[in-house]
């Protein structure tokens, strides 16, 4: 059946209500500074910031001001991080998103993602491959992302190449010779190598242009696929000169045909491994989410354990964004990671972002325009 | 006796004897009179002859815009592999239950057909079909519930005239339950609610059956969209509970059935034992969201059709049925749901050819560019309808429902009447094949600057049957609705503020510093008469970049005014904002335009005439609602909510404390800017410039605007000065009234001497055709108690009648009577020869028409023993109270004597001791200059030269004497002629005395009170009669009203004090308010008629006037 367009009055009453559950605009900003001038994102002493990614559509970059409002009126807090995709199928610098996210008081953390459309996952290398990339096919591309990065002016962390070490994605090792060994005293493979390469390059070209706003995050999914030594998240550690973010994806249960997984083994050896690949680096849980599937599990369960693990035992983690989405899969299912999936997943996740140690608010130091960014910490 | 008195009138106040005054008066008047009317006609044609608008654009061009594409087919879907039907059919072959599930269940309804209709709210077309067509449908569905949270909790948005129009109609009333809310379906409220736990779905259920208690419907039809599959147990296990539930309260459950991945949540075979009647929405094949393609083609129809009710009970199944057009514009987000005529409209005005062919093998569809858009447009007709009405015969389906009202092909009633099957013969062609032009507006194009046309044309289409059996239409001309042509929908991010109503001098400042400081340059929408009382703020909103418009000059409700009163009103505001800034502007909002969007001919015309005099109508399509005050958060949350859909905000810096606006405004700035947004002035959300939009006024229109701001000045110096007045004689009034209360309450009698002052008496009777009334006068003047000695005087002046007879016949009884006769000369001269021929000090004035009390004669004189007393009141009543007029005048002199005339006398500074009724010293006469001539009011005269030394004026409530009023309006007109002709003299006689320290009392009030009250107020209230009569179609009356209530008030209060002083019933203070309306217009045209007989110089007689009882009150 159509939408009416005729139900906008009751859902704004609605709104309307949630609104006044509370969650303004940030206050932490100390008076002296100027949002808008040289700034840079102060790590939290104690606790963690708390972000999202919330419904931004099929290239993940829809973002909306409206969207986010809600989302924050829906879970009670204010977003320091707000995440979104930049695709390179698009071939554009999602400038007017990230300037709405940094006005609305948000750091953007950016999915640079080199794919191109469709969108599918597990089809392999297209035109934005690794190789084209080194080639230099994609350097005016770069070069003009990079001109536009520094042009919005405000600080953001890009995450390039994002779980590299799984199969779906067409940057992964395991399309580029996977566990082909390179001959030499150190243990190397292929897929890696290049991985690492692409990474180094795309980050030295971005820095040559004077981009020194971008903050880099190196991101792994939590267990690698196929899991072998070779695909593991030391093997496409770029280094530490490139990389100023370490990067997690914790997924737990998302299709209904896998098994329900508890939050503890998601997060507590992979975080270890992270910890140990690069040991000054703070850590990211850069998403995380479960399906809603009462018949496998307490998805509001699994958020409390998330929230109490997350708080106590994870030291380096200074950020942690929610993956908030519902999408259809090919088979008619349904993966619903939304918070609201359902009253008792929402209540949970309301109660732990409510505690102090998440904090919604960025928290800003001024830089001097022409220094170069240093990592935090 | 001639000799004795001066012929020579020079003397005489106000006359003219060279009758040299009027003629250069009239000639004044006459050129003044001239140059004003002229200069009237000048600002009246400037105000009615529209100022030619130079408008360099027109967004008449909006048509010229839209053009016809050839079938340019759209990327449409292309089917799946296996369409889905096929898998729904093997789906639910694979899971049958053993048991065939047409074991009817009790309670499904087995009757006729159901013919359903979808009711939208808020579409006054939906409403009016529903009304029209009831009488053809069994049941009606309108939207209702909607599921907000997985707790069962609902939000409940209805049209509560449907239960009533239902109940009138004789339709079934089935409220939509959906799980929709604004554009989006919420699958979690459905899969929590199924999840959750019994209680929360117990408290869901009694909750909406005590809703559809309320509501008298029949039952509830849930449609649930986009719902996970894999709740579907549990789904199924609620609607079990529901349906329970519902039949246990004597309620049906329908449930809507959406073809393709939503049936899989829907376990039919359990159900179908459960649920009354499925619903399968045979429609939108593609929807909204989607790329343009069909909204029901055949195959797809009949094939879900034929896929859901294989092996069910087709009788439990009804199917709605589109009735309504999709319009993609390439690249936006989702197609417009357009109604038949629009679809209509837009085929017309696209000038698309003949030859769209319709269903069945096709779509209805055609496409159009407008302004570089693409469109294609899907639309479902009467034709498509019979086509799946056919096949719902053929399946034997239980009924089906027409989604929606409103947007249908109107020939679907008439269709619905033929006989079926449908044969193409001349009966059914002379029904389908017209496509007639409605009064259906329609809208075409984006964004809320509209133009209109209202021209209407029918159009045509053929109808054919082919082999098969099928319906076809062929549309050889569309028809032509009334259409608004809609476009300034902007950049996405482009959003347009504006202020209606203003300029205002509290808050209009206060938002132009807001905007200044936020650099943000937005639209105000002038009222006329707040931009003339405010130009300062009109040339700050022009200085300051801002664009302005025209909001009308009064604010009237145009749908419900004349044409002409819409020119004047567009075009005095033109005029005003075009002297006050030296623009024009082609901006115009209507008044009240957010109410309601136009949906009939009457609020469609003074769009139509806006747009004729060249002006661009701009509506609005985010509307905080900022006017009722509603919290500046909740401003703030409702542009939130509008703002994707609209791109001009409606805010309003006048007409009511506006604080909260002025709260909100930076936080919506904020709020816009964060989202990305852009505030543009107007013209660039039209793409077009500043100076465009508010041209600067020409050479040319100097001399019409050289005109009209003179006329404007004028007019706004006239109303200035008309509201001062009123405000200052009001808190006179107030002040006055107060006053003379307090002193009349602390008015004292004087206490009678030890020994009663019993001195001689001369009684001076001045007599003019008095034969009917002097006797009896007379009579009563000797019937009096004074014990001293008295004297009477009659001094008849020429009456032509038995006056002196009568007089004589009295004086041969009684010698104290003499009688002294003259030619007419006119009471004052009697009067003056009288007191000439008196042998005592103490003087009586009566009237010949005047009886004493027995009593009146002894308490007359007592105050004289002080000898500073030079005259002293009697108390004149009126004693022939026959009729209204004259009961009128009792009460009038009731307050004069007893309120008045007691306060005057505590200050010493009563203005006239009445020659009806008084004592004076005739020592005290003489000193004063003798009996004036002078003046038609002698009384007064004399009375006002007595001030001087020693002398006290004093008053005797107790000294009663009974005169006769007139009893007709016109004796009364000339008597207050004559009054106010005399007062006039007076004043002016004794003008040196006004504002005069010597005179204390006298010149500080009561003379003052006289000028003001008597001559100024009296002469000015027809002017704010006149504003007040003026300003009630333009609803200020409300600002007047306070005013007259104040009048009106004092008037009441002063009147019931008097009649408890006079102990007369208070009931009769009542009078005063009739009393006002005779009196206000007959003392203003007395005193209008006194000023211009003064002007002329104008000797008037007294003599011509009637003889009557005069002179008893002025004060």
């Amino acid at each position: 059946m159509g939408n009416s367009r005729c139900t906008g009055r009751v859902a704004g009453a609605l709104a309307v209500i949630c609104f006044s559950l509370g969650c303004g605009k940030p206050a932490a900003v100390a008076p002296s500074i100027d949002r808008n001038g040289p700034v840079e994102v102060v790590l939290p002493e104690r606790g963690a910031y708390t972000g999202a990614f919330i419904d931004f559509g099929e290239a993940e970059d829809e973002v909306a001001l409206e969207t986010i409002e809600g989302f924050e009126q829906m879970v009670g807090k204010h977003q320091a991080i707000i995440a979104s995709s930049s695709y390179w199928g698009e071939q554009n610098f999602p400038n007017a998103n990230l300037q709405m996210i940094w006005r609305h008081g948000s750091l953007p953390l950016v999915f640079w993602s080199p794919w191109d459309r469709p969108y599918e996952q597990k089809k392999g290398p297209d035109r934005f491959s690794l190789n084209a990339i080194l080639a230099g096919t994609w350097n005016r591309y770069i070069d003009d992302w990079a001109d536009a990065a520094r042009g919005f002016g405000h600080p953001l962390i890009v995450s390039f190449g994002d779980e590299m070490n799984g199969d779906w994605f067409p940057w992964s090792g395991i399309y580029y010779g996977g566990n082909k060994k390179i001959p030499g005293p150190v243990k190397r493979w292929e897929g890696p190598e290049l991985f690492k390469r692409a990474f180094r390059y795309v980050v030295e070209r971005v820095r040559a242009r004077g981009a020194h706003n971008i903050q880099w995050m190196f991101q792994t999914n939590n267990y690698s696929s196929p899991v072998d030594v070779w695909n593991s998240a030391a093997a496409y550690y770029p280094g530490s000169a490139y990389v100023d973010w370490l990067g997690l994806s914790v997924y737990g249960q998302q299709f209904s045909e896998e098994p329900w997984v508890d939050f503890p083994p998601l997060i507590e050896w992979p975080y270890e491994e992270m910890a140990r690949v690069d040991r000054t680096k703070p850590i990211m849980i850069a998403e995380w989410g479960v399906g809603e599937f009462p018949n496998s599990g307490d998805k509001a369960e699994w958020i409390r354990d998330a929230f109490a693990l997350m708080e106590r035992k994870l030291p380096r983690m200074k950020a942690a964004v929610y993956w908030h989405e519902r999408w259809q899969n090919e088979d008619q299912t349904y993966s619903n990671l939304h918070l609201n999936s359902s009253p008792e997943a929402l209540a949970a996740y309301r109660k732990g972002v409510a505690d102090p140690f998440w904090h919604g608010d960025l928290a800003l130091r001024s830089a001097p325009a022409a220094q170069k960014k240093i990592p935090a910490r | 006796m001639d000799a004795d008195f001066p012929k020579e009138r020079t003397g005489f106040i106000f006359s003219d004897p060279a009758g040299r005054r009027w003629p250069r008066l009239r000639l004044t008047l006459l050129f003044t009179g001239v140059a004003a009317f002229i200069a009237a006609i000048f600002f009246v044609q400037t105000l009615f002859v529209t100022p030619q608008l130079r408008l360099p654009f027109t967004l008449r061009q909006l048509r010229g815009q839209l053009k016809s594409l050839q079938n340019k087919n759209p990327a449409g879907q292309l089917p799946p592999n296996v369409p889905l039907w096929q898998k729904f059919l093997s789906a639910r072959a694979a899971a049958k239950k053993p048991v065939a599930a047409t074991a009817a269940i009790a309670h499904k309804s087995t009757g006729g057909e159901v013919r359903m209709g979808f009711y939208i709210n808020g579409d006054p077309y939906s409403y009016k079909s529903l009304e029209q067509h009831a009488a053809q449908l069994t049941h009606v569905c309108p939207e209702w519930f909607a599921l907000v949270d997985g707790l069962g909790n609902f939000q409940v948005d209805a049209d509560v005239r449907i239960p009533k129009l239902a109940a009138r109609k004789g339709l079934a009333l089935l409220p939509l339950l959906t799980n929709l809310i604004g554009d989006n379906w919420l699958p979690e409220a459905v899969e929590n609610l199924a999840h959750g736990p019994p209680d929360r779905q117990d408290r869901f259920l009694q909750n909406l059956l005590a809703h559809l208690e309320e509501a008298k419907a029949a039952g509830v039809v849930i449609d649930w969209e986009q719902v996970d599959p894999a709740y579907r147990d549990e789904i199924t296990k609620l609607l079990e509970k529901m349906a329970d539930g519902l039949h246990a309260a004597g309620l049906q459950l329908w449930l809507c059935v959406q073809p393709g991945q939503d049936l899989d949540y829907i376990d039919f075979d359990t159900l179908s034992d459960h649920v009354d009647r499925f619903v399968a929405l045979l429609f939108d094949e593609t929807s909204d969201t989607d790329p343009p393609g069909p909204l029901a083609s055949r195959h797809w129809f009949e094939s879900w059709l034929h896929a859901l009710l294989h092996d069910a009970d087709p009788q439990q199944w009804v199917i709605a049925l589109g009735s309504y057009g999709y319009d993609w514009t390439n690249g936006a987000h989702r197609a417009e749901t357009i109604s038949f005529p629009e679809a209509m409209s837009r085929a017309n005005n696209a000038g698309v050819g003949p030859g769209v062919v319709g269903p069945p093998d096709h779509e209805s569809d055609f496409y159009f560019e407008d302004a570089d858009k693409e469109h294609s447009v899907s639309f479902l007709d009467v034709v498509s309808f019979l086509n799946e009405l056919h096949a719902l015969h053929d399946e034997k389906a239980g009924g089906f429902a027409l989604y929606r009202l409103g947007t249908e092909d109107p020939a679907i009633w008439d269709a619905l009447n033929l006989p079926r099957p449908i044969q193409p013969n001349d009966a059914t062609r002379s029904i389908l094949q017209p496509l007639k032009g409605t009064d259906t507006i329609t809208d075409v194009g984006d964004g809320e600057i509209v133009d209109v046309d209202e021209t209407r044309a029918d159009g045509a289409r053929t109808i054919s049957l082919s082999q098969d059996g099928y319906l076809h239409a062929s549309y050889q001309s569309f028809p032509e609705f009334p259409t608004l042509y809609h476009q300034g929908a902007g950049g996405e991010h482009q959003v347009a503020l504006t202020f209606d109503d203003g300029p205002d001098p509290k808050w209009t400042p206060r938002i132009l510093d807001l905007l200044k400081a936020n650099g943000v340059t937005a639209t105000f929408f002038l009222v006329g008469v707040n931009a003339e009382k405010y130009p300062d703020l009109v040339r700050r909103i022009v200085a300051e970049g801002h664009e302005i418009g025209n909001h009308t000059y009064y604010h009237p409700d145009l749908a419900v005014c004349w044409p002409e009163h819409i020119k004047l009103e567009l075009n005095a505001t033109q005029l005003l904002l075009e002297t006050i800034t030296g623009r024009s502007t082609t901006l115009f909002r209507p008044p009240y335009a957010a109410d309601t969007s136009p949906s009939s001919l009457a609020d469609l015309a003074p769009l139509r005439i806006a747009n004729e005099m060249n002006y661009l109508v701009v509506l609005e399509n985010i509307d905080p609602q900022d006017w009722a005050r509603p919290g500046a958060e909740v401003i703030l949350q409702r542009i939130k909510q509008q703002r994707r859909d609209g791109s001009i905000i409606l805010l309003h810096d006048a007409g009511g404390d506006r604080s909260q606006t002025v709260t909100a405004l930076p936080r919506i700035i904020e709020w816009l800017r964060t989202r990305g947004d852009t505030i543009v002035p107007l013209s660039t959300l039209i793409g077009s410039s500043r100076d465009a939009v508010m041209p600067p006024v020409g050479n040319t229109q100097r001399l019409p605007r050289l005109v009209s701001s003179a006329g404007f000045r004028v007019f706004h110096a006239i109303a200035e000065f008309l509201w001062a007045f009123m405000i200052v004689a009001t808190a006179l009034i107030v002040l006055r009234t107060l006053l003379v209360i307090l002193l009349a309450a602390r008015f004292r009698r004087i206490a009678p001497a030890s020994v009663e002052f019993s001195p001689p008496v001369s009684v001076l009777i001045a007599a003019f055709n008095e034969e009917k009334v002097i006797a009896a006068t007379l009579r009563a003047v000797l019937a009096n108690d004074h014990r001293g000695e008295i004297e009477i005087l009659v001094v008849d002046d020429g009456s032509q009648d038995e006056t002196a007879a009568e007089v004589e016949k009295i004086a041969e009884k009684d010698r104290r009577i003499r009688l002294v006769r003259q030619s007419n000369r006119g009471k004052a001269e009697a009067l003056r020869r009288g007191l000439a021929l008196l042998q005592h000090e103490i003087v009586i004035f009566l009237d010949a028409d005047t009886h004493l009390q027995s009593d009146t004669l002894r308490l007359l004189v007592q105050p004289l023993l002080d000898d500073r007393v030079a005259a002293v009141s009697g108390h004149a009543k009126v004693g022939n109270l026959r009729s209204f007029i004259a009961r009128c005048q009792s009460l009038e002199y009731t307050c004069g004597f007893n309120l008045d005339r007691r306060a005057y006398d505590r200050w010493n500074c009563i203005t006239v001791v009445p020659g009806a009724i008084s004592a004076l010293r005739r020592s005290a006469i003489a000193d004063s200059g003798g009996l004036s001539l002078d003046t038609l009011a002698e009384d007064t005269d004399l009375t006002l030269s007595l001030y001087h030394g020693e002398n006290r004026i004093v008053y005797t409530p107790d000294a009663i004497a009974w005169t006769e009023a007139p009893e007709t309006l016109r004796t009364l007109a000339r008597q207050r002629f004559r009054w106010a002709y005399g007062t006039l003299q007076c004043l002016w006689k004794h003008r040196e005395k006004v504002f005069n320290w010597r005179y204390g009392a006298l010149g500080w009030f009561s003379l003052p009170s006289v000028w003001f009250f008597q001559i100024l107020l009296v002469a000015i209230t027809p002017l704010v009669d006149f504003l007040l009569l003026a300003s009630l179609p333009f609803g200020a009356w409300g600002a007047v009203l306070p005013f007259v209530i104040v009048f009106l008030a004092m008037d009441v209060i002063l009147a019931t004090l008097a009649c408890i002083l006079e102990r007369d019933p208070i009931r009769h203070a009542w009078r005063i308010l009739p009393m006002r309306l005779i009196y206000r217009p007959l003392l203003s045209y007395v005193i209008w008629k006194a000023i211009f007989r003064a002007l002329k110089g104008a000797w008037v007689g007294w003599g011509k006037l009637e003889r009557t009882a005069s002179v008893p009150v002025r004060v």
